[in-house]
């Protein structure tokens, strides 16, 4: 039942994501932008231009650049059917390859901040749900719709001015090691686990130290949503005939809020997956503000160049990884909830 | 609609005592908007020229009282720059107050958009069930997936960025929310007992779905539009910290941070801290504004 759910899950998937590749390859050419003249300059000469275009392939109808896009015409060029994303237009190497290099980063710094965002957030919640309309839980709810809505990047500057150049604790916000050093052979493309595979300590706490802004900044906008997720589910749990019963049997307070934590766990898993989604590309700011090089970065440039190829290719990833992750997460959520079957 | 009282119709509670944050929440929004229309013209600085003061720090709090009474008293050289000026020599305080007329005009304008779309093709997709519709909505679901941020930025350079296309955008975002919100909505309110009544009076259906369901559909989606508001601006100010949004010198609060974002690493806080403020206030205020409506509504 479980490999046919799964099974089922991932085809539609796979349907919704051709959908996307297929309405993203039409919309980025049905607004009035011109690549060509962008990559070879307003004063180009018409042979030029012409040349470009052909060397973009731009010069073929369009249907045919989606098929050849696509995968239908590998004798043209690889495509999606044979797990090419393209050549990026800017930089002439593979797309794919290039996504490789600057996903890691952003999967790093997102993890993380949702592992501590939820280490936060599950104490805090449980506490104000414990006390519904107490002090502790006014104030944790002002803290939640205030974290929730504030513009990150403005936040990560704050913690850069303070941090770095009023107290000295925090290394300048140049990326994810100091310029100076040579970073680890790449392996996972993770910096925390390169370095530990490199058997360089010194080099993991570096890395730790430049990550550590980066991921109080997004572990502080994070936990607003997560903390009044987590509140609200546990309220519900608490209130709920199993708790009654199990207070009514004389269970100890302990064993019961963990059987109510268990039972407000599962439905926040639908949240986490779509916020951990969002913050995929949502990152951007964060990843602009400590030059970290990661996806959504590689977004910014790909869009400003124009460089439809990778642009495509950025958003196919990012919609692929948000689907499994949606998947994994109602997995869980099954595994925990005894009421779901699939 | 008959003499009886129906019961979807009692009073709502009496309106609870509105507590200190809903107001706060109220006062900013207020305020925003006032400044919406009047902030380009009072700042003591024309928000779109520079002055010739470069990079100068704000006085400190103890100063303003007395520069405001010379201000007034017409002792001063050129009048006071209360929030500094940037590297370009823009006076910060009158760009502050002149952003709500981009900022929220934007996101305004977006969010009603994406609402007026929204909320009817969600009618006709709760009301109607078809192919058509189920079309709709598995293109909605598309719509959804794509990742938000980056979007908006692919839809805004691409179309060229002007403030109609950042609206264009933000509004083509949002829109499957709304969809899906007032489409839920449609579905519970249709089965209900008025529209059945409706439809014993010999109304068509198109009458139905406009004058009956819609109206008592409403709400989900105009409780939404205060966070949207909110969301809108953030990215409005997110994409021009990325170099995707309105152009410069344009006053917007996005615009400014990441001008002073160059320096701020250099101790130069004030060209990004007080834009950022306000974002922070305004936002939040919407949030807040929301938050309390949404549960004006659960209490019923």
């Amino acid at each position: 039942m479980l490999l046919k759910y799964v099974l089922r899950r991932l085809s539609i998937g796979l349907v919704q994501l051709l959908g996307l590749t297929i309405s993203v390859f039409f919309l980025i050419r049905l607004l009035p932008a011109d690549p060509v003249s962008r990559l070879v300059g307003m004063n180009a000469s018409k042979e030029a231009y012409a040349q470009a275009q052909a060397q973009l392939g731009l010069d073929r109808p369009v249907l045919t650049q989606l098929s050849i896009y696509l995968g239908f015409q590998p004798d043209v060029s690889p495509g999606l059917l044979q797990g090419s994303l393209g050549v990026s237009w800017v930089t002439g190497s593979q797309v794919t390859a290039e996504i490789a290099s600057y996903l890691p980063v952003t999967l790093e710094l997102v993890t993380l901040s949702f592992l501590f965002a939820f280490a936060v957030a599950v104490p805090v919640g449980m506490l104000s749900a414990l006390r519904p309309g107490g002090r502790a839980d006014k104030g944790v709810f002002l803290y939640s719709l205030f974290a929730g809505s504030q513009p990150e990047f403005w936040w990560g500057l704050l913690f850069v001015y303070v941090f770095f150049f009023k107290l000295g604790i925090a290394p300048a916000p140049l990326g994810r090691l100091s310029p100076m050093t040579t970073p680890p052979p790449p392996m996972t493309g993770f910096i925390l686990i390169d370095t530990l595979l490199a058997g360089q300590p010194k080099k993991f706490f570096e890395a730790a130290h430049h990550l550590m802004l980066p991921v109080l900044n997004l572990t502080f906008v994070l936990s607003g949503p997560i903390i009044k997720m987590v509140r609200q589910n546990m309220l519900r749990a608490l209130q709920s005939d199993f708790v009654l019963y199990a207070n009514s049997i004389g269970l100890p307070r302990k064993v019961v809020a963990r059987y109510a934590l268990r039972a407000a766990m599962a439905p926040s898993m639908t949240l986490i997956g779509i916020l951990y989604g969002f913050m995929l590309s949502g990152a951007v700011l964060v990843e602009t503000v400590f030059s970290l090089g990661g996806i959504g970065q590689y977004a910014v440039r790909s869009v400003l160049a124009f460089d439809y190829p990778a642009i495509q290719g950025v958003v196919l990833i990012i919609t692929a990884i948000s689907l499994v992750v949606y998947l994994l997460l109602d997995l869980i959520h099954a595994a925990i909830d005894p009421r779901i079957a699939y | 609609m008959s003499a009886l009282p129906d019961i979807d119709a009692l009073p709502a509670l009496p309106p609870k005592r509105a507590d200190w944050l809903f107001r706060i929440g109220l006062v900013i929004v207020i305020t925003v908007t006032i400044l919406a229309a009047i902030g380009p013209y009072i700042g003591p600085y024309d928000p779109m020229l520079t002055t010739v003061r470069v990079a100068q720090p704000p006085p400190s709090l103890v100063e303003i009282p007395g520069l405001l009474t010379s201000w007034f008293a017409g002792t001063l050289p050129y009048p006071p720059h209360f929030m500094g000026t940037d590297v370009s020599g823009y006076d910060i305080f009158s760009r502050v107050i002149a952003a709500p007329r981009t900022d929220l005009v934007i996101a305004l304008t977006a969010n009603f958009l994406s609402l007026a779309v929204g909320v009817f093709l969600g009618l006709i997709a709760g009301y109607f069930r078809n192919v058509a519709t189920e079309l709709l909505m598995r293109v909605s679901d598309v719509m959804q997936s794509f990742p938000v941020f980056i979007s908006a930025m692919v839809l805004v350079t691409l179309a060229g960025r002007s403030t109609s296309n950042i609206v264009i955008a933000l509004a083509f975002v949002y829109i499957p929310i709304y969809i899906r919100l007032t489409r839920a909505e449609v579905l519970s309110q249709k089965s209900r007992g008025f529209v059945e009544a409706a439809r014993a009076m010999g109304n068509s259906e198109i009458a139905i779905a406009l004058r009956h369901v819609l109206p008592n559909s409403l709400t989900p989606a105009l409780i939404q539009s205060s966070v949207t508001i909110g969301f809108a601006i953030l990215l409005t100010a997110g994409l021009s910290f990325v170099g995707a949004g309105v152009r410069p010198p344009t006053p917007e609060w996005g615009l400014m941070i990441s001008t002073g974002a160059n320096t701020i690493i250099l101790g130069e806080w004030w060209p990004s801290v007080f834009p950022g403020i306000a974002i922070s206030l305004t936002v939040f205020g919407f949030a807040v504004l929301g938050n309390a409506l949404e549960r004006r509504y659960e209490d019923g």
